[in-house]
């Protein structure tokens, strides 16, 4: 008797955890808010207080299809399950990217407006994290048109891949998220 | 060592502090070793104070230090004259797929449920019970010229427009019982219109008699007594749709019939 009360309880806590699995991707998947993503304390209050052992569970099912939960914080992008505290955690976003970089194209923007991104990640990072607008739109004026500079920066602002203050452009929360700025920069320099 | 010296060890750090200068230029070592020399023969308070202040300033140099040499040690570190000549060197497409290399996109979807169908009906509805509070546009009003209005506005003098009124009725008299549009086209679409004007007028006046077919979508007219009916005066709006393309058909129509004839 006792051992079949034992797999009951295993069986219920499998399908416990299933449906909090699906619930999770549910959150990640569908953008419910003007960013993406899914602040932790969200995933706590939907998931219970382990969302972060749920979220493993889920990351591991996502491997199989080249995907990956990411986790940002406002000080910089991290994996999940590298033992921060709790309250850091609650704080952060949780968004699920492409583990790998894209085969297809999946992109529609115009492959100038992307090269601008591009140096203008670049030049940032090589300046130890921010420079003044102006300076970077000069720089760029040697290789584009000033009107596509103005307009690109101001988009990829609004998108979050840069961010602005007082006429500084510093690298965006999207960025962080979405880009490998290591491997940008290596590609950069072997070209 | 003099406390003049002091002071200019004092300004040489703050000046890399301030200009963001190599902290490395400043030998960090030399100086600690000085000052500890020295720092027996210091006899007054404002010497001592100096020599502390010195001490801290060194202390931020070496912070410094230690914050230059972990951002060069950095994955990210890179000396920014050689990006900037880097970049320069590159073409878009270079670029462009640097980057998309290095990019792995959040996989989300914007979708509908009903629940929020309902909170936006919520919203909408909740809004139309306010709208006294927004400044709608107000509806514009609307108005029909009469034959007084463009008597005034000089398009038409009222023995003009009797004249013509008077050549309607009579042509009407002469074709007897017939189609409306066939009536009203003629050879200009400016003219066809004036015609419907005035037609309309002899409509309203009983000169003239509407009968309507709906089943086939026929308008006849006919002229008052032509078939023997007289006007009830009863006032009714008859709405009738004329168009440049329905006048163009019957123009190519009116071609056909007099090339057969």
């Amino acid at each position: 008797m006792e051992e079949e009360s034992e797999t009951e309880t295993e069986e219920e806590l499998r399908t416990r955890t299933e449906k909090k699995v699906k619930k999770a991707a549910q959150l990640l998947f569908f953008r419910r808010h003007r960013v993406p993503g899914v602040k932790g304390w969200e995933l706590k209050k939907a998931l219970g207080d382990n969302y972060l052992d749920v979220l493993g569970v889920l990351n591991s099912a996502l491997d199989k299809f080249g995907m990956e939960v990411k986790r940002i914080s406002e000080e910089g992008g991290t994996g999940i399950g590298e033992g921060e505290e709790k309250e850091k955690a609650e704080r952060d976003r949780f968004m699920i990217v492409l583990k790998d970089h894209l085969i297809e194209k999946a992109s529609g923007a115009r492959i100038d407006d992307v090269a601008i991104l591009s140096a203008t990640l670049a030049y940032i990072i090589s300046k130890q994290g921010k420079a003044p607008r102006k300076e970077i739109e000069d720089f760029l004026a040697d290789k584009f048109p000033k009107r596509r500079i103005y307009f690109a920066i101001d988009r990829y602002i609004s998108q979050g891949y840069l961010g602005e203050e007082d006429k500084v452009l510093y690298i965006g929360w999207r960025t962080r998220a979405e880009v490998d700025r290591k491997t940008l920069l290596d590609l950069i320099l072997t070209s | 060592m003099k406390t003049d010296e002091l002071f200019q060890l004092i300004n040489f750090c703050r000046t890399i502090q301030k200009e963001s200068t190599d902290p490395f230029d400043l030998n960090v070592k030399r100086y600690l070793g000085t000052l500890k020399q020295y720092l027996k023969k210091w006899k007054s308070l404002d010497d001592l104070l100096i020599d502390a202040e010195a001490i801290s300033e060194l202390a931020k140099i070496i912070e410094l230090q230690g914050k230059w040499i972990r951002d060069r040690s950095s994955s990210f570190y890179i000396d920014p004259v050689l990006m900037e000549l880097k970049l320069k060197m590159l073409d878009s497409a270079q670029l462009a797929t640097a980057f998309f290399k290095s990019w792995h996109p959040i996989i989300s979807l914007d979708r509908i449920t009903p629940k929020r169908l309902k909170e936006g009906l919520d919203y909408w509805n909740a809004f139309c019970e306010r709208k006294e509070d927004f400044p709608l546009p107000s509806t514009p009003e609307t108005f029909t010229f009469g034959i007084e209005d463009l008597i005034d506005l000089n398009i038409l003098s009222m023995t003009e427009f009797e004249d013509l009124l008077r050549e309607v009725s009579k042509e009407l008299g002469t074709r007897g019982r017939i189609e409306y549009h066939e009536f009203i086209y003629e050879d200009e679409f400016e003219d066809s219109m004036k015609k419907a004007y005035l037609t309309s007028f002899l409509v309203s006046e009983g000169k003239a008699e509407l009968d309507i077919n709906p089943l086939e979508e026929e308008v006849f007219i006919s002229p008052r007594n032509a078939n023997g009916k007289a006007n009830t005066g009863d006032a009714k709006s008859i709405p009738i749709s004329l168009s440049y393309e329905d006048w163009l058909r019957w123009k190519r129509n009116q071609r056909q019939r007099q090339k057969r004839n």
